[in-house]
């Protein structure tokens, strides 16, 4: 009963076609806008050196087997000695960088930027297709689909009866939303200001800061570091050296 | 895959613009994708091309780039008029820009102006801490005026902030290398093999760093990064079998420690491969690397 339903083609008109090409339009200008926006974000020298010292750290908690337990341990005090060991952070200090945080104005100010060029728009067209599209069926995909779907295809219709090859426009726009990161890639070029997810990533790693004091990341490093059993690895290399040579002997 | 492909069909390019037939403008473009240092191709092709104005039309805001490009190439030729007049065009573009600052004082650099070179770079530290490019500029003027006690300060300053610059330990070593100063170099390889555990390199140099050192402990270990050097180069590395075979004759030259039997078979086996190879690749020289490890067994 549900594939006799027959979709009016004033609906592909009016709202495919325009919610479609809305999209594209909104995600070219944010686009535009967000390149507009975009300052140029001057990395703190002192994150800078957080960041690295982290990576080195991890580096040596990875590879600490490949080096002589001397030069490990007077590494390991290097990062980690009480008095002013690279990892160690006063407790005081700990404090104080979290509130120094939130009261950087810049990071305020880059936060607003990208909600302007990222969030503003989205609520705005969900709000807008939410308005005045909300309980159409849209279109109708060639190919039938488990049930599992229509959470994703038929979001905005509460009916059951409905076959799940339906996508009412609420979906459609969903589907626009992350599924025109290609197309725009294409249009726009590589780098384009569209890439949600990239940006999110971006962001991710950013606002780190944000959520999760590095204070945090450099004392969980240090305790992983006072964790690592060192066990010099070559006096095993000696042996399997050994036996390349005589491979390539007998050869 | 892709970039395999691409770099056969650069290379087709540049026969092409080496007739001067080639697209030069997708030339330059690949030239900078591979970070290829072509400086007279680049100097010549690209001077021809910023010179036609109609070409420069083509290559839209590309051609910003491509002057920095050539404005670096040309430096490197020592054309440092055509360099000069690139960054003059840059400059009334970008009057404050960093990137064209660093052209400036690298401009300055070539012509031997350290002094001026030096505040150039200084002035772009202050307006941004946090530009590598400056810093490792500021190693690269103390080294040219073969200041290695100052160059080893600069980079003490860059590695203090940029700590995970694999490059920039690797420098380091070597400057400390050729000021004798090997326990710190010592140091910066350690950093190294930490970095890249795989690399036979810095196994290597670690192991030549310990030998040269000296002392019954830093020859052991000395050995035992030559094996693990001759291990990740599946014994193709000819400077680790003969690094192991001076390492194992001076071990086994140091009186009352016998007992480095398994060693000695290292030895034998690192210099009986050496003998092979020459055999196989350079059979008459073969006389002359025999009578060298046989004086080494002694």
């Amino acid at each position: 009963m549900a594939n006799d339903l027959v979709l009016d083609t004033a609906i592909r008109d009016w709202v495919l076609v325009p919610l479609s090409l809305v999209m594209v339009l909104i995600g070219i200008l944010r686009h535009f806008v967000s390149k507009f926006l975009r300052s140029t974000n001057t990395p703190d020298l002192k994150a800078i050196k957080e960041s690295q010292l982290v990576v080195r750290a991890r580096y040596l908690r990875g590879a600490a087997n490949f080096i002589p337990e001397k030069a490990f341990k007077s590494r390991r005090h290097f990062y980690n000695n009480e008095e002013n060991g690279l990892l160690h952070v006063p407790k005081s200090q700990a404090q104080n960088m979290q509130a120094q945080m939130f009261s950087d104005p810049n990071m305020a100010m880059d936060m607003m930027k990208k909600n302007l060029s990222m969030i503003v728009p989205q609520t705005l067209t969900f709000a807008w297709v939410n308005f005045f599209f909300s309980g159409f069926v849209a279109a109708k995909i060639p190919f039938p689909l488990t049930q599992r779907f229509r959470p994703m295809l038929q979001n905005g219709i509460d009916l059951s009866s409905v076959d799940v090859s339906y996508v009412s426009s609420r979906s459609w726009y969903f589907l626009n939303l992350f599924g025109l990161r290609g197309f725009f890639s294409l249009i726009l070029g590589e780098e384009n200001a569209t890439d949600d997810t990239q940006k999110m990533m971006q962001m991710g790693g950013q606002m780190g800061g944000f959520g999760v004091d590095p204070s945090k990341t450099l004392s969980a490093e240090k305790d992983g570091l006072e964790l690592v059993q060192h066990s010099w690895a070559l006096p095993k290399l000696e042996e399997e050296a050994e036996s390349i040579l005589r491979d390539i002997l007998s050869t | 895959m892709e970039s395999a492909a691409t770099r056969s069909h650069f290379e087709k390019l540049e026969s092409k613009v080496d007739e001067g037939v080639g697209n030069v403008i997708e030339w330059l473009a690949l030239v900078r994708r591979f970070k290829l240092r072509r400086s007279e191709k680049v100097t010549t092709h690209g001077c021809a091309l910023l010179r036609d104005s109609s070409l420069r039309r083509k290559l839209g805001s590309e051609v910003w780039t491509v002057y920095e490009q050539v404005a670096i190439a040309a430096m490197d030729c020592q054309c440092l008029d055509v360099s000069k007049m690139c960054i003059e065009v840059l400059i009334a573009k970008f009057p404050n820009s960093a990137r064209v600052g660093r052209l400036e004082g690298m401009l300055y650099e070539a012509k031997g102006q350290w002094q001026q070179a030096e505040t150039k770079y200084q002035t772009l530290l202050e307006l941004q801490p946090s530009d590598a490019f400056a810093y490792k500029r500021k190693v690269a003027i103390a080294k040219a005026q073969g200041n290695l006690g100052a160059a080893i300060e600069a980079l003490k300053q860059y590695l203090d902030t940029f700590m995970a610059d694999q490059e920039a330990w690797r420098e380091l070593a070597e400057i400390y290398i050729a000021l004798q100063k090997y326990s710190q170099a010592a140091f910066c390889y350690e950093e190294l093999i930490l970095m890249e555990t795989a690399n036979a390199t810095w196994h290597l140099m670690y192991a030549e760093v310990q030998y040269t050192l000296g002392g019954l402990e830093n020859l052991r270990i000395a050995r035992k990064y030559y094996a693990s050097a001759i291990k990740l180069s599946a014994g193709k590395n000819l400077r680790s079998l003969y690094g192991l075979c001076m390492c194992s004759a001076v071990l086994s030259q140091t009186k009352g420690r016998a007992k480095d039997e398994e060693g000695t078979e290292l030895q034998s086996l690192a210099s009986s491969v050496i003998m092979k190879k020459y055999k196989e690749k350079c059979p008459n020289k073969a006389r002359l690397v025999t009578s060298f490890l046989e004086k080494q067994k002694l």
